[in-house]
This record gives structure tokens, sequence and C-alpha cells, in this order.
């Protein structure tokens, strides 16, 4: 699990890499052009644009590659990947400092942000091994242009220029050089030796609560079944007295069975709900299939109609073309349109509007319930999707609900690695969002 | 054809058994009880029922099942009808009894979510004892 998420961390860092060398390659393309043009450098402009064309070609043969290995990559050939970046970066970043004044050129230095890349990257045994290779590189460089075995290019105008026969100038540059190079990942490797350190101890221990997190759910579950097998057998008693089968009530008799009847019914809900929600925390996997979402919005609409039609509500379809066939689990996402649409019902007053909508969002598909309803207090709605929170004005126009039903649907489509968002005004309605992936 | 049906009735709660006998003696079923899956079986050889309710989780957690199976299998019985009392579908989302040959396929013929209400329990009594 964890070295699971060290790979996946790793992958992301290698992107964010990439995306990086883009713009170094672009930079470079854009300096050569300025310095070029405007102040008349005298650069191996053909050079130089070469390096940065070899430097995203490389860059796009990475990211090819790392695209291609998703889903089997192994820490091994993805920690390969990294390595052969590094000092690919190392040796363009060489040539570079090569056809743009050699041991004179301040940009030497910039050997340190891919010492601190690696330090990030890689190991500590890694990121010391690519310093080494830096300083190889740099005292090849050096070497060759002293002994004038590679042509020497200057950058007159801009800072001190031939100096690279001049053995004190090149001690004293390499010293700083080669020791900044090392003091950098020394620090580097460090601080990010420290953080994966830690990273590692924060894993482990969102697995423990996650564990604790199980048991405790597990729990709720028999604890709620119990109430509810007894809760069954109230209701199963009841309903024949209420019902009169078992002889006519008084009046004063039947009102007061009712009333037992409908608080158990309202605790049956809640007990439903309860068990509802604990099912999906410790359910691993739902079943998946390929079915019609727009069938699914009309089943919704469908089975809750008589309640719209007794508070003249009416209720809306509208849908975008393009959506074909979505695989999710069937009977969860169906539960969940149902519900949300109760509770759009639910807080929309008489003669209210509620549109359903189904909207093709490229890779994902939104679906849209707005209503006209009662709304959600501004300050209320971060809170919105927690378990048992009910917002102040909801709890006025319905004294019963058990807060549970957002919390439902956020899971569900959680577990579909979808989104779930609302979109609310106290007194004019709420809209409410989730994105399915296609 | 449906009045004076015998009907057994296979669960091990008292409560739930005897709310369901006052439903059904109400409309004139003749009612039995068996409280194990064992005794259920043996009431069915013995008192032959129109139609069996039985309860899923009896003894063990979905004894229920396997005294359907036993049911279904034995030729003599195969086309009694029963209604398994579960809350499958709310638990899984599956509608199992469809089809046989299906993952989920349950030798039942109906089932019934507790708890029970009066009216939902007499239609699906109903609609079974009308299809024999």
């Amino acid at each position: 699990m964890t070295s699971f998420k060290q790979l996946e961390g790793l992958c992301e860092r290698l992107y964010w890499l990439i995306r990086l060398r883009w713009i170094a390659a672009a930079s470079v393309f854009l300096t050569v052009l300025l310095t070029g043009h405007i102040f008349k450098f005298s650069l191996p402009a053909f050079d130089l644009y070469a390096a940065s064309t070899a430097l995203g070609v490389y860059n796009l043969v990475f990211f090819v590659l790392l695209k291609s290995i998703k889903g089997k990559e192994s820490f091994v050939i993805v920690n390969r990947i990294a390595n052969s970046q590094i000092s690919l970066d190392l040796l363009s970043l060489a040539v570079l400092i090569h056809f743009s004044g050699g041991i004179e050129n301040p940009f030497l230095f910039y050997f340190i942000f891919h010492m601190i890349i690696a330090s990030v990257l890689l190991s500590k045994r890694a990121s010391f091994l690519q310093a080494t290779f830096a300083v190889l590189l740099f005292s090849i460089m050096v070497s060759l242009e002293y002994f004038a075995v590679l042509p020497h290019y200057c950058l007159k105008k801009f800072i001190i220029h031939d100096q690279q026969h001049n053995l004190t100038y090149i001690s004293g540059v390499s010293f700083v050089f080669i020791s900044t190079l090392y003091i950098a990942v020394y620090m580097a490797t460090s601080i990010s030796g420290r953080l994966k350190q830690r990273e590692k101890v924060l894993g482990e221990a969102n697995l423990q609560l996650e564990e604790k997190d199980r048991i405790k759910s597990e729990y709720v579950l028999r604890v709620t079944h119990g109430i509810k097998e007894h809760l069954s057998a109230i209701q199963g008693c009841l309903e024949p007295v209420s019902g009169g089968i078992t002889g006519e009530l008084n009046a004063k008799q039947f009102d007061l069975v009712q009333r037992a009847v409908r608080r158990t019914a309202k605790l049956m809900s809640f007990v439903k709900a309860l068990l509802q929600i604990t099912r999906i925390k410790l359910s691993k996997e739902m079943k998946m299939e390929y079915f019609s979402l727009r069938d699914s919005c009309l089943e919704a609409i469908n089975d809750t109609s008589a309640k719209a039609k007794a508070k003249f509500i009416s209720v809306n379809f509208t849908m975008e073309p393009g959506i074909g066939p979505i695989r999710a689990a069937r009977e969860y996402i169906q539960e969940t349109l149902t519900d949300l649409l109760v509770n759009s019902i639910k807080y929309t007053p008489p003669r209210g509007k509620i549109d359903v909508g189904l909207r093709n969002r490229g890779s994902v598909i939104l679906i849209e319930i707005a209503d006209t309803g009662i709304g959600i207090p501004k300050n209320e709605l971060p809170r919105i999707f927690e378990e048992f929170y009910r917002a102040s004005n909801a709890q006025v126009a319905e004294r019963d609900g058990t807060g549970l039903g957002l919390s439902i649907a956020k899971r569900v489509v959680e577990m579909h690695s979808g989104r779930i968002w609302i979109e609310s005004e106290e007194g004019k309605g709420t809209k409410l969002n989730i994105e399915l992936p296609k | 054809m449906s009045a004076n049906a015998k009907i057994l009735i296979v669960d091990d709660d008292p409560d739930i058994v005897e709310s369901m006998k006052v439903i059904l003696e109400s409309k004139n079923y003749q009612v039995s009880v068996a409280k194990t899956g064992e005794e259920g079986l043996r009431k069915v050889r013995g008192e032959a029922p129109d139609l069996v309710i039985l309860d899923v989780m009896l003894e063990t957690g979905d004894k229920g099942f396997d005294v359907a199976r036993e049911i279904k299998w034995d030729p003599q019985y195969k086309h009694l009808p029963i209604l398994m009392l579960t809350a499958i579908k709310e638990k899984t989302g599956l509608d199992f009894m469809k089809e046989a040959g299906d993952e989920q396929w349950l030798p039942v013929d109906d089932y019934c979510d507790k708890p029970l209400h009066p009216g939902e329990l007499v239609s699906k009594v109903e609609a079974l004892l009308n299809k024999r």
C-alpha cells in the first residue's frame, strides 16, 4: 500500500518535471532568440537551438513512455526513468553552458536546481551519484576548453571573458561550483529524507485510522441490525391493530396507535438510512454494469411523482445529446437519484418546480437537480454533506429527517470517483450537481 | 381457490409470526408455524401446505436458503410456492429470484421485506396462491 503510494507520488513528480522541462526548453529558445537579435551576442545560435530542440524531443519521449507504462509500472522502472531523465538534463545543461560561455557562464549554477530535483525524486545515494556525474561533465567541459580541444564561446559585453585558460579562475570557480553542488544535494536529501519518513509515518497512521473506522462501522452495523429486528416486530404487531384487522378501535385508541405507527415508521426510516450508509462504508467494491442514466432519472421521477403531484410541483427532465450508457453501480445510483429527488420535493414549497438534467461534459456526465425550494443558508453549505447534519431552515420546514440523505449520496458518488456539490441561495432554491465519469 | 388455503410460516421470531398469523387468519387462511428449518421441512412433508412463508434468517444467517433449496429439489414439492422474508434487496440491490441460471438465483417465488405491511403480505400471498 505504502509503496504504491510512493510510486504514485514519484510518477506525479515526474510529470511535474516534464512540465518544467517544457518551460525550460521554451525559455532557452526565447533567450537565444533575444540575446541574438536584441543584444547582438555572438552565440552559436544553431547549436543552442539544436540543444533546446533535443531537450523538447527527449521530454516528449519521456512523456509518452510514462503514459504508456501507466497501470503496469513497477517502482524499479519508474525509478530508472527518473534517473535517466536527470542524467540527460545534466548533459543538456552542460551542452548549453558550453555553447554559452563555459566556465565564465554564471548560469553554471543552474546545476543546483537539478541537484535539488534529484534529491526530491531519487534516493540519497542516487542523488550523490548524479552530483558526481554533474561534476564529471563540468570537469570534462572545462578541461576540453582549457586544452582547446573544444572551442570556447564568450559572452562578450555581458560578463568577464577569455578565462578558459586562466587556471586560478578555473580552480576558484570549480571549487565553489563543486562544493555548492554537494552541499545542495546534502541539504536537499536530508530535508526530503525527513519528509519521506514523515510521509511514511502518516501513511501508516492513516491506514490504522481506516481500520479503526471499519471496526466502528461494523459495530454500528451490528447495533443497527439489532434495533431493526425489534423494530420490525413492533411494526409487524402494530400494523394489524391500526389497520383494524384485530377489530374496530375507538377514536382514542386509534389515535394513540396511529401515533405509535408514525413514530416507529420514522425510526425505521432512520435505521434504514443508517444501515445503508454503514453498508456503503464497509463495501469494498460495488457491482458495476452498463445502464442508461436517462432511464434511471425517469424511473426516479416516476417513483416520486405521487409526492410531487401532492404538492403540485412540476418535475421536468432534459437531456443533452451524446450521452450513452454509463458504467456504474445501477441500484446505488438509482436509489441515490430517487432519494435526492424526494429531498428536493420535501423542501420545495407547493407549486414549485424541479428541473432534472443530464449534461454532456466531455469525459464526465453532469446530473443536475435544481429546485425552487427553501435553499440552504450560505454559512451552512460547507457542512451540508456531514452525517446527521441538517440545515437550520430544513429543521424548521420538516421536523423529521435523518440528516443522512446527502452523506449517503456523497459516499455513492465518491465510490464512483465522481464529484458532488451544491449551489444554493436561501429562499430561492438549490441546485445539486453530480459528476460521474463516463 | 385461495380461501382456506394452508399456509406454513417458518420463522423463529415469535412476534413476527404472531403478527403474520393475525393478518392471514383474518383472511381465513389456515396458518401453521415452524420455528426451525428442520421443523419446517417436516411440516411441509407432513401437512402439505399450499404455500410456505420462509424467513431467510433461521438458526444461522441464511439457513432459509437451504430450506428453500431442499423443498424445491424434491420433485413432489417443486411447485410449492415459497415467499421468502428477507431484506436482501435493500442489502445488496439484487433482484435474486428472477431467472434460473443467474448467479444470484435462489429457489423462491417471491420475497417480502420486513417489516411486513398487511396489505403487501396479503396481496403477495394471494398472487402466489392464484398462480398455482
